[in-house]
C-alpha cells in the first residue's frame, strides 16, 4: 500500500501541530495520553515492519517491548545507569534477542511461525515472573526516573515534566517514523513487499527472504525495545504485567486497524487506540467487547484497515505530491 | 511406602488432567487439520461449556446428569452459529487473517462471558459424595473418577466416529488432500461444519465435566487454548491420535515435573518443547517421520 | 449486576460534578474488570454505601462527598492512567485504592508527582511504605506484620509443629514465605515445604500432592476467593484433613458459599471479619445486609477503614486541600471498626486489631485477637 510523499506545506503544518501540543493542551491528562500515544507509535511502527511489510504475524512483539522496559529498568535499578544509556542498551539487547530468535524461526512460516512466537512470549513472561533474584518477580522494579538531558551549550535540562517529556517521546516517534520511511522506500523496503507478496518470485530474483525478514524482525524489535525503555521510565514502574496478552492485542489492533503496510496508518492507529480506550472509560466493561468485535470485523471485511483509507479519503489528492509507486 | 503412594497420586493426577487436555486438544487439532486454522478461540468453548452446565444446574435446577449433555448441546448451537458467521469466511484465507480473527473472537467471547456472568469463579454443584476414596494411599473422589471415565469414553467415541463413520472418513480425506476429496464428491462445507462443531462439543464437555472441581471463570479459556496448542504440537498438527497421546503426555509431564522438579517452571517446559518440535519435528513426537 | 452498579456510580459522579461544584471529590481506583474484579467491586460498592450514609448525615466540611470511581483492572499501566485522570481531570483532593500491590506501587508515583494524598487499605506488599513517598499511606497490616502478630501463635492454635506453605507466586505469597517462618520456628514449629502456584492456575493437584509428601500438620496458604475455593476443595479431595490457615479471602461470604463443606474448620488470618463484636461493626454489618444483601467481607472492612480515615483527615484538615489533608493524615488517631489506627513515620498503620478466625458451621468465629505493634 503506497504512502504518498507529503507536500512540504502539509508536512510543515503537521510538524508544527505536533510541536505546539503541550502549549495548547493544558489538560495534563490529555498530555499524558499524548505521551503514551507517541511511545506506542514507536511500537506500532516496529510491529508494522513485520506484520505489515514482510507479512509475518509475530506475537512476540509485546515481549520485546517488555524486554526493553526490563533491560533499561534493571540497568537503572542495579547500576544506576540513566535512561539515556538504558534506552540504547534496551534497543541493542532486544535486537540481539530478536536476531537469535529470528535465526531459528524465520526459516518457518505460517502457523508454525505464529505459534513459536507465542511460545517465546510465554517463556519470556515466565522468566520475568520466576527469576525472582533478577527481576524481583511480581514485585516489579519501582522508582524509575526520567533523567536530565544534557544539551551541549546549555547543560543539564530537566525533562521530567509532562510538557518536556512530550518532546522527548515526540522526537523518538518522529525518528522512528523517519527510519521506517527511509527503510521502506529503499531497496530493502521493496524486498519486504516482494517477499510478502511472492516469496518464490523474490528468491528467484536473488532476494533472500530469510535476510529480508530478519531485517524487519530485528529493526522492529529494536523499536519495541526502545519504546519499552521510554515507557518504563515514564510510568516509573516495570512488572511482569507488561507481558500480558492484552498488550500484543492492542498493538495488533493499532497496526491492523491503522492500515498495515502503510506508515501513517499504524502511527495514527497508535494514537487513536491509545485515546479511545481512555475516552471509553465510562464504558469500561464494554470496551474490550467493542475492540474485539472491531478487530474481527476489520480483519474480515476491511483488510486495508480503517484509518489509512480514511486518511486517503479525507486528504485531497492534489495535496499529496505524486504517489510513491515503489512500495 | 509413602513415596510410592505419592508417585501413584502424581500419576493419577496426570492422567486425570491429561484426559482433559486431550479432550480439549482433539477439537483444536481437527480444526487445524481439516480447516487449516489455528483457532485461538477454541478454549472459549471449554469455558462456555462450564458456564452452561453451571447455570443449567443452579438457575434451572436441572439434574446434573441431564445438565451436562444439555450444556454441550447449547455450546454446539453457538458453535454452529460461530462457524456459519465467522469461520465459513475463513476458508482459504491467509494465516494472518485466520489468526487475527480467532484472537479477536477469543477476546470477544471472554469479555462477553465476563459481562454476562461476572468474574467470580463458580464450581458446578454435583450429586457426588465429597468424601475422598483411598486405594493404597492414593486418593481420589467419585467426581474425579466420573470425570476421568467420561473424558476417556468421549475420546474413544470420538476416535470411533473418525475411523468408522462416513463423515469421519470424509474428514480424514479432507485433511490428507482437500482438492482430491472435493473431486471425489466430499462436501467440504459439511466437513468443515462437522469438524468444527464436533471439536467445540468435546471442549464444552471437558468444561462441563471438570467444572465440578476446577472452578469455571471467564479467563480460563485463554489458558486452555495455550495448553491445547502445546498438546497439538506434541502430537503433530492435525493428528487425532497424536492429540490424545500428547494430552496424556503433557498431563503426566506436568504432574511429575511439578512433583519432582519445579512447579514454577513447569509451563516453560511445554513451550520450549513447542519451539523445538515446530522447528525440527513439525509432524509431532509420535509419527514416524 | 455489579458492573451496572459501578457504571451507575461513575455516571452519577459525572452528572453530579456538572450540577454542583460544592463537593469534596475523592478518587477511587479499584479493579472493576480483570482477575480480582469481584473483590474490587465489593470495595467500591461498600465505599459508595458509606459515602451515601455520610452525605445523608451532612457530608464533610458542610459539603457533600463526591466519589469518582475508575477501573484499574489490577494492571499497573491502567491504574496509572486512571489515577492521572482522577487527579488532573477530576481534580480529586485524595486518592483511595489500587487493590493489587503492583498497581498501588505504580499509582503512588502519580500521587507523589501531583502531591495528592493516596491511601490504600488492601495492598500489603511490605516495600510499598519503603519508597519514601510522603503522599502514600497504608491503613492495613503488611504480611510481615501479620506474621509477627500471629506466626508464634500458630503451633499452639493448630496443635502441630510441621507447617507447609502453599502460596500464590507474587509479592504477597513471597513475603509470607519470608516473614512467617521466624516466629513459627521461635514457637517450636518447623517449615517442611514451600510451594508457589501461578495466578492462572485453578488446578492444584500437583502442588497439593507435593505438599502431602512432606506430611505437614497444617498448611499455610495465601489466596483470594478465586484460588481459595479450588484450593480448599482439592486439598480435601486428595485426602488431606489437616488444618488450613489462610491469609486472604478465607472468611469472606463468597468463599464460604462457594467452598461449602470444604471451608469447615479453615482458619483465616484476617484484618477484618464480620463476626467481631463492637458497636461500629454491628451498625456496619446491619447496613451491609440491608443495602448490599451480604455480610461485609475483608475488602468491605478495608473500604470502611479507608473512607473513614480519609474523611476524618479531611475534616481535621479543615479544607479540601491535598497538602493539608496529607498533613492531617499523618496525625491520624482513628477509633473505628478494628480498634485504633495511627500511622508511623513511614505512613504505615499500626495499633489496629487483627484476627485469627475459624470457620465453624459455616460462620467465621474469632478464636484469637492480636494488636499490630508499631513497626
Amino acid at each position: 500500500m503506497p504512502d504518498s510523499k507529503p507536500h512540504p506545506i502539509i508536512l510543515g503544518a503537521v510538524l508544527a501541530g505536533l510541536l505546539i501540543i503541550p502549549l495548547v493542551v493544558r489538560d495534563e491528562y490529555y498530555l499524558h495520553l499524548f505521551i503514551v500515544s507517541a511511545i506506542f507509535v514507536v511500537v506500532a511502527l516496529g510491529l508494522n515492519l513485520i506484520v505489515g511489510y514482510v507479512g509475518q504475524l509475530s506475537l512476540a512483539h509485546a515481549a520485546f517491548f517488555a524486554l526493553g522496559a526490563y533491560v533499561s529498568a534493571l540497568l537503572f535499578f542495579n547500576l544506576k545507569w540513566s535512561m539515556w544509556i538504558g534506552m540504547p542498551a534496551a534497543a541493542i539487547v532486544t535486537a540481539a534477542v530478536a536476531f537469535a530468535l529470528g535465526w531459528v524461526i524465520l526459516r518457518v512460516r505460517g502457523h508454525r511461525f505464529v505459534i513459536i512466537t507465542v511460545a517465546f512470549a510465554e517463556i519470556m513472561r515466565l522468566v520475568a515472573t520466576n527469576w525472582v533474584d533478577l527481576t524481583r518477580g511480581f514485585m516489579g522494579l519501582p522508582g524509575l526516573q526520567i533523567p536530565a538531558l544534557y544539551v551541549p551549550g546549555i547543560g543539564a535540562v530537566d525533562v521530567s515534566s509532562k510538557e518536556r517529556f512530550y518532546y522527548v517521546v515526540l522526537a523518538a516517534a518522529l525518528l522512528s517514523f523517519y527510519i521506517c520511511y527511509r527503510l521502506v522506500r529503499s531497496s530493502v523496503g521493496r524486498a519486504f513487499v516482494l517477499v510478502r507478496e511472492n516469496e518464490v518470485l523474490a528468491e528467484s530474483l536473488g532476494i533472500s527472504a530469510f535476510r529480508t525478514c530478519m531485517i524487519a524482525f530485528v529493526v522492529g524489535a529494536a523499536l519495541a525495545g526502545t519504546a519499552g525503555a521510554l515507557y518504563g521510565h515514564y510510568i516509573g514502574f516495570v512488572s511482569p504485567d507488561l507481558f500480558n496478552f492484552s498488550y500484543i492485542t492492542i498493538m495488533l489492533i493499532m497496526v491492523i486497524l491503522g492500515g498495515k503496510g502503510t506508515l501513517i496508518g499504524p502511527a495514527l492507529g497508535a494514537v487513536v487506540f491509545t485515546f479511545l480506550p481512555e475516552l471509553l472509560r465510562e464504558a469500561s466493561y464494554y470496551r474490550m467487547v467493542i475492540f474485539a468485535s472491531i478487530l474481527v470485523i476489520a480483519t474480515l471485511f476491511m483488510p486495508r484497515g480503517i484509518i489509512f483509507p480514511l486518511v486517503e479519503h479525507l486528504v485531497p489528492r492534489r495535496w499529496r505530491k505524486g504517489h510513491d509507486r515503489a512500495a | 511406602m509413602l513415596d510410592l503412594a505419592i508417585f501413584g497420586q502424581h500419576l493419577l493426577n496426570g492422567v486425570l488432567i491429561g484426559c482433559a487436555y486431550a479432550l480439549i486438544a482433539i477439537g483444536l487439532t481437527m480444526i487445524f487439520g481439516v480447516m487449516n486454522i489455528a483457532n485461538f478461540a477454541h478454549g472459549e468453548f471449554y469455558m462456555m461449556g462450564g458456564f452452561a452446565a453451571f447455570y443449567l444446574v443452579t438457575l434451572l435446577k436441572l439434574n446434573y446428569f441431564i445438565a451436562l449433555p444439555l450444556a454441550v448441546v447449547l455450546v454446539v448451537v453457538l458453535a454452529v452459529a460461530i462457524q456459519q458467521i465467522v469461520f465459513k469466511r475463513l476458508r482459504d484465507a491467509p494465516v494472518m487473517t485466520t489468526t487475527l480473527v480467532t484472537i479477536g473472537l477469543s477476546i470477544l467471547l471472554e469479555h462477553v462471558a465476563l459481562l454476562l456472568w461476572g468474574p467470580q469463579p463458580q464450581v458446578i454443584p454435583n450429586p457426588f459424595p465429597t468424601r475422598p476414596l483411598s486405594f493404597f494411599g492414593i486418593y481420589t473422589t467419585p467426581l474425579y473418577l466420573f470425570s476421568m471415565a467420561v473424558t476417556a469414553a468421549l475420546i474413544v467415541v470420538g476416535h470411533l466416529l473418525i475411523q468408522r463413520t462416513r463423515m469421519g472418513k470424509a474428514m480424514r480425506a479432507t485433511f490428507q488432500n482437500r482438492e482430491a476429496a472435493a473431486l471425489v464428491g466430499v462436501r467440504i462445507d459439511r466437513v468443515y461444519l462437522y469438524a468444527f462443531t464436533f471439536g467445540a462439543a468435546l471442549a464444552a464437555a471437558a468444561g462441563a465435566v471438570l467444572g465440578g472441581f476446577i472452578p469455571v471463570e471467564p479467563t480460563m479459556g485463554g489458558v486452555a487454548t495455550l495448553k491445547a496448542f502445546v498438546v497439538v504440537i506434541l502430537g503433530g498438527m492435525g493428528s487425532f491420535v497424536g492429540a490424545i497421546a500428547g494430552g496424556l503426555l503433557l498431563g503426566l509431564a506436568e504432574a511429575l515435573g511439578a512433583g519432582y522438579f519445579s512447579t514454577g517452571w513447569k509451563d516453560a517446559i511445554g513451550f520450549f518443547a513447542v519451539i523445538l518440535l515446530l522447528l525440527f519435528r513439525p509432524e509431532g513426537l509420535f509419527k514416524r517421520a | 449486576m455489579q458492573s451496572r452498579l459501578s457504571v451507575a456510580v461513575i455516571a452519577l459522579a459525572v452528572a453530579a460534578s456538572a450540577a454542583a461544584q460544592e463537593t469534596v471529590k475523592i478518587g477511587v481506583v479499584q479493579p472493576l474488570t480483570g482477575p480480582v474484579a469481584y473483590d474490587g467491586n465489593i470495595y467500591v460498592n461498600t465505599v459508595k454505601m458509606l459515602v451515601d450514609d455520610m452525605n445523608a448525615k451532612g457530608g464533610v466540611l458542610g459539603k457533600k462527598i463526591e466519589l469518582v470511581v475508575e477501573d484499574g483492572a489490577c494492571n499497573p499501566a491502567q491504574s496509572v492512567n486512571a489515577a492521572e485522570k482522577l487527579v488532573t481531570r477530576d481534580k480529586v483532593v485524595a486518592l483511595l485504592g489500587a487493590f493489587c500491590s503492583t498497581s498501588s506501587a505504580a499509582m503512588m508515583e502519580v500521587a507523589r508527582k501531583h502531591k495528592v494524598p493516596h491511601l490504600t487499605a488492601i495492598s500489603t506488599a511490605a516495600q510499598l511504605t519503603e519508597q519514601n513517598n510522603p503522599y502514600f499511606f497504608r491503613a492495613v497490616a503488611t504480611t510481615p506484620m501479620l506474621g509477627a502478630a500471629f506466626g508464634g501463635e500458630l503451633p499452639a492454635a493448630v496443635k502441630g509443629k510441621r507447617f507447609a506453605f502453599l502460596v500464590i507466586n507474587d509479592d504477597w505469597g513471597r513475603s509470607m514465605v519470608s516473614s512467617y517462618p521466624k516466629p513459627i520456628e521461635h514457637a517450636g514449629g518447623q517449615i517442611v515445604g514451600t510451594e508457589f502456584f501461578q495466578s492462572s492456575d485453578l488446578q492444584f493437584l500437583p502442588y497439593i500432592t507435593k505438599i502431602k509428601a512432606a506430611n505437614p500438620d497444617a498448611i499455610i496458604l495465601a489466596a483470594n476467593t478465586q484460588h481459595a475455593v479450588a484450593l480448599s476443595k482439592q486439598i480435601r479431595e486428595l485426602g488431606i484433613t489437616k488444618p488450613l490457615i489462610g491469609e486472604g479471602s478465607w472468611t469472606s461470604d463468597s468463599y464460604l458459599k462457594l467452598a461449602g463443606p470444604a471451608a469447615e474448620g479453615v482458619y483465616g488470618l484476617v484484618e477484618y471479619v464480620y463476626t467481631i463484636k463492637n458497636p461500629i461493626n454491628a451498625a456496619f454489618v446491619k447496613m451491609s445486609r440491608e443495602k448490599l444483601k451480604d455480610n461485609p467481607s475483608k475488602f468491605a472492612g478495608a473500604a470502611h477503614n479507608a473512607i473513614h480515615i480519609m474523611v476524618d483527615a479531611i475534616r481535621r484538615a479543615g479544607a479540601a486541600d491535598p497538602e493539608k489533608i496529607r498533613a492531617a493524615l499523618t496525625k491520624t488517631d482513628y477509633h473505628g471498626l478494628v480498634g485504633n489506627i495511627r500511622f508511623n513515620e513511614k505512613n504505615q498503620a499500626y495499633g489496629q486489631d487483627v484476627y485469627l478466625a475459624r470457620v465453624t458451621h459455616g460462620v467465621p468465629e474469632v478464636v484469637k485477637t492480636a494488636k499490630i505493634a508499631k513497626p
